[in-house]
């Protein structure tokens, strides 16, 4: 039995901004986005790579300059960033459309932070012939965007780039799958770095990088997992102490529904006549956002997530001022009530979560599910 | 100055306005009782022509609001959805009309006769989070009501290229389609060709309407802004034409014989974003200093033009780019259109509420403040308010942070207070 090491992951995140500034310096142009819903394949079959804008924890004093105080800490972490360079080896930032904020932070970025490509794809809600051909058109315009800026894409590199994406999607989903089994022998916290470097590497490496740690997890000796199966809600998770918190008082992550985990990368892939097709179908069908479905439509979703990783509860984390979230909770809460699973709402400000209060809410949490 | 407060009007079409008010309300409820269907719809988009022209009867949950807080009806509003789970940080209409019709939206002493209940919902996928939120929530608590899931591509309008115009013309077409499947009423387009000019006659007047404001002294201020009532609901009908017609007479008659909103008007102001309102008030409070506010951002949405000729394509226009005409969907555009008002109106200093209700206008407003002052030297000043609660807004912050600017300004201007 060999053991699991999540260093490369953790070094790789250490180092990537220094990492990307090589990258930038050497020729190859990097595109950020905000939200999961850019379609990534598409910049990276371009030639260029993607690599997504998040704002960690710390202290907002610039941005306050171009934003209210009123908004969500990780966008507004994320031009504190930007205003102090260090997204310097951005070229820009290419968004699909979910949240006021996000998609109103890439008109101030373009303003303020500067580049060759903004540009913001308006995403239909629906799902049928009309709105998928006009997804289609929206892909086109952005095509002649990247082209514009010196990308060139065509059907072969769009496949490649698709099957690059599902490659990587499929392997953290099978981490997934052994979590809600208990079966991965990773801590919440090394999922956590497993996943976040995969948002600022360049795909190849990164599935390089997986392929090695799913083979270590498949000889690893699996550790008897004790702590009240949890699952975590909400949208970004930019501070991995409130996952170290959970499990110190007795929970365990057994599955989420994050655009920073689950939600992000699944479904791995879809199906389609053309690569575009196949583009456009996997994000029709994505696991939704609630800036783009209707909590009626995430309940019962969430519910067999519930069920299918045997949580007793469900934690959600929102991140303070995050609209789509907070206007979904009371809804999905009474949904979770009819099935008799209990939540409980934390919410996060830009210096992270606020431990001792964490603390004592969440032990009172677990305590409650345990009796 | 209190914290609530009615503004003083001026413009004898004010108490007209009233009448038109009251009527709408009664019209809706009366609607209800003959078996007229009901729709409920988000405002600033083309589907209110499409209702008018097959004789339904538009409502507007969002307008309900300033009217809530107008008759000091909010706060019982905000303890019920507080009560159902719903965070403070969210949007005022949202927290207002989620407690409206949770709690006793038909009670005996409710305002106008209370909305009635909707056969229809018109949700949207588009606009702003919070009314998307909205209409999910209405969903919910009106499961009778046959759902049309709306879909208008968010693009600056700068942006807009013939696919989102051609995408948003499928959906008007879809939208007839769910409305007469559901109603059993045909769209008549040759009604349709109509309502859409009185659209467009009514859009014609506003620009009218507002253009007289760069007289100077200016003939009206924003504390009249609830003329833009006839915007949100009536658009596409003879009445609204009619209002505004008598408008644009008496504001035409002013400017002309040189009739100010003061005796003295020394500085002209640009106000940003949505008014207090339950404080509308607060306009008159410049006055006192020489201050009248002769233009806002808001009204602004309203300024397009529909080509009768061709209705759906302008009613998908009109869809298309009201609500990022004045949002941080098209911040470049929205710029433009405040420096270009700060020029027509000859704007002394502009007001930014920092409107903790509404992010989507908020966002972009440090640019428009800096490119203000980089490009015209218009000094401008942040009031941090919320459009419908009062609870995040301090009336002696208000003063003192106004009182200030009026000084400054009337000192660049070699004025006295």
């Amino acid at each position: 039995m060999s053991s699991v090491s999540v260093q490369p992951f953790v070094s790789a995140l250490n180092e990537s901004e220094n990492r990307l500034r090589e990258i930038a310096q050497a020729g190859k142009k990097i595109i950020g986005y905000f939200c999961t819903y850019t379609p990534v394949e598409l910049i990276h079959a371009a030639g260029f790579l993607p690599v997504r804008v998040m704002g960690g924890v710390g202290e907002v004093d610039d941005a306050y300059s171009l934003a209210p105080n009123f908004i969500c800490p990780p966008l507004l972490l994320s031009l504190e960033k930007a205003l102090k360079g260090e997204y310097d080896y951005l070229s820009g930032i290419v968004q699909g459309y979910t949240c006021d904020v996000a998609c109103g932070m890439v008109n101030i970025w373009e303003e303020n932070i500067g580049g060759e490509i903004y540009h913001t794809i308006p995403l239909p809600y629906n799902d049928n012939p009309a709105s998928r051909e006009f997804f289609r058109s929206c892909i086109l315009e952005l095509n002649e965007k990247l082209e514009s800026i010196g990308g060139k894409i065509t059907e072969d590199s769009l496949t490649n780039s698709l099957n690059l994406y599902a490659g990587i999607r499929k392997i953290v989903l099978g981490l997934y799958g052994k979590l809600s089994e208990s079966l991965l022998p990773l801590s919440a916290v090394d999922l956590f770095h497993v996943i976040r470097a995969g948002f600022v590497m360049p795909p190849e490496e990164y599935l390089e990088m997986l392929k090695i740690v799913q083979k270590e997890i498949e000889n690893a000796e699996i550790p008897e997992k004790s702590g009240i199966p949890i699952m975590i809600s909400g949208s970004l998770v930019e501070d991995p102490r409130a996952y170290r918190i959970l499990e110190e008082v007795g929970g365990r992550v057994v599955s989420d529904d994050l655009c920073t985990g689950f939600r992000h990368f699944y479904p791995p892939d879809g199906e389609g006549d053309d690569a575009i097709g196949r583009l456009i179908n996997r994000y029709m069908k994505r696991f939704p956002c609630p800036s783009r479905a209707r909590a009626k439509e995430r309940a019962p979703l969430l519910i067999e997530l519930v069920k299918h990783s045997g949580a007793k509860g469900v934690l959600f984390l929102f991140e303070k001022f995050c609209t789509p979230h907070l206007a979904d909770y009371p809804i999905l809460r009474e949904e979770l009530i009819k099935e008799n699973i209990p939540a409980i709402v934390v919410e996060t400000e830009e210096t992270g979560i606020m431990e001792g209060q964490l603390r004592t809410r969440l032990q009172g949490f677990i305590e409650m599910l345990e009796n | 100055m209190e914290k609530t407060r009615k503004s003083k009007k001026r413009l004898k079409a004010a108490k007209e306005l009233n009448r038109v008010v009251v009527d709408y309300y009664l019209e809706c409820n009366k609607a209800k009782e003959e078996g007229k269907p009901v729709g409920w719809m988000p405002p600033m988009n083309g589907a209110i022509e499409i209702f008018y022209a097959m004789d339904l009867q538009p409502v507007f949950p969002e307008n309900w609001s300033p009217v809530c807080a107008a008759f000091g009806l909010t706060p019982q509003n905000f303890e019920i959805t507080d009560g159902l789970g719903y965070s403070r940080d969210l949007c005022g209409y949202l927290r207002n009309i989620t407690g409206y019709v949770y709690g006793g939206m038909n009670d005996e002493g409710v305002p106008l006769g209370g909305l009635p209940e909707p056969d229809i919902l018109l949700s949207p996928g588009g606009g702003c989070i919070p009314v998307m939120k909205i209409f999910h929530i209405l969903e919910r608590r009106f499961p009778e009501a046959k759902v049309f899931y709306a879909d208008i591509p968010q693009v600056a309008m700068e942006k807009i290229k013939r696919h989102h115009i051609d995408y948003a013309v499928s959906e008007m077409h879809r939208l007839i389609g769910f409305l007469t499947q559901v109603t059993g009423r045909e769209l008549d387009y040759d009604r349709l060709r109509e309502v859409v000019e009185l659209s467009d006659q009514a859009c014609a007047l506003w620009d009218e309407i507002m253009s007289y404001r760069r007289f100077i002294p200016a003939p009206f201020s924003a504390a009249e802004i609830g003329i833009m009532f006839v915007m949100v609901t009536r658009q596409g009908t003879q009445e609204a034409v009619d209002f505004l017609t008598a408008v644009r007479d008496e504001v035409k008659e002013k400017a002309e014989t040189g009739t100010g909103v003061i005796e003295e008007e020394k500085i002209r102001l640009f106000w940003d974003n949505i008014p207090l309102w339950y404080n509308m008030g607060l306009f008159n409070y410049f006055e006192k200093m020489g201050g009248v506010v002769v233009a806002e951002t808001y009204s602004a949405a309203w300024s397009l033009r529909l080509d009768s000729q061709n209705p759906i394509e302008a009613l998908a226009m009109k869809s298309l780019i009201s609500y990022p005409l004045v949002s941080c969907v098209s911040v470049e555009k929205r710029k433009e259109m405040v420096l270009k008002a700060c020029r027509d109106y000859s704007i002394d200093g502009a007001i930014l509420h920092r409107n903790k209700s509404c992010v989507p206008i908020t966002l972009g407003q440090m640019d428009i403040k800096k490119a203000l002052e980089v490009e015209l030297g218009v000094p401008s000043v942040i009031i941090d308010a919320d459009h419908m609660d009062d609870q995040n807004f301090s009336v002696a912050q208000f003063e003192t942070r106004v009182d200030a600017f009026m000084e400054m300004l009337l000192e660049k201007k070699g004025l006295d207070w």
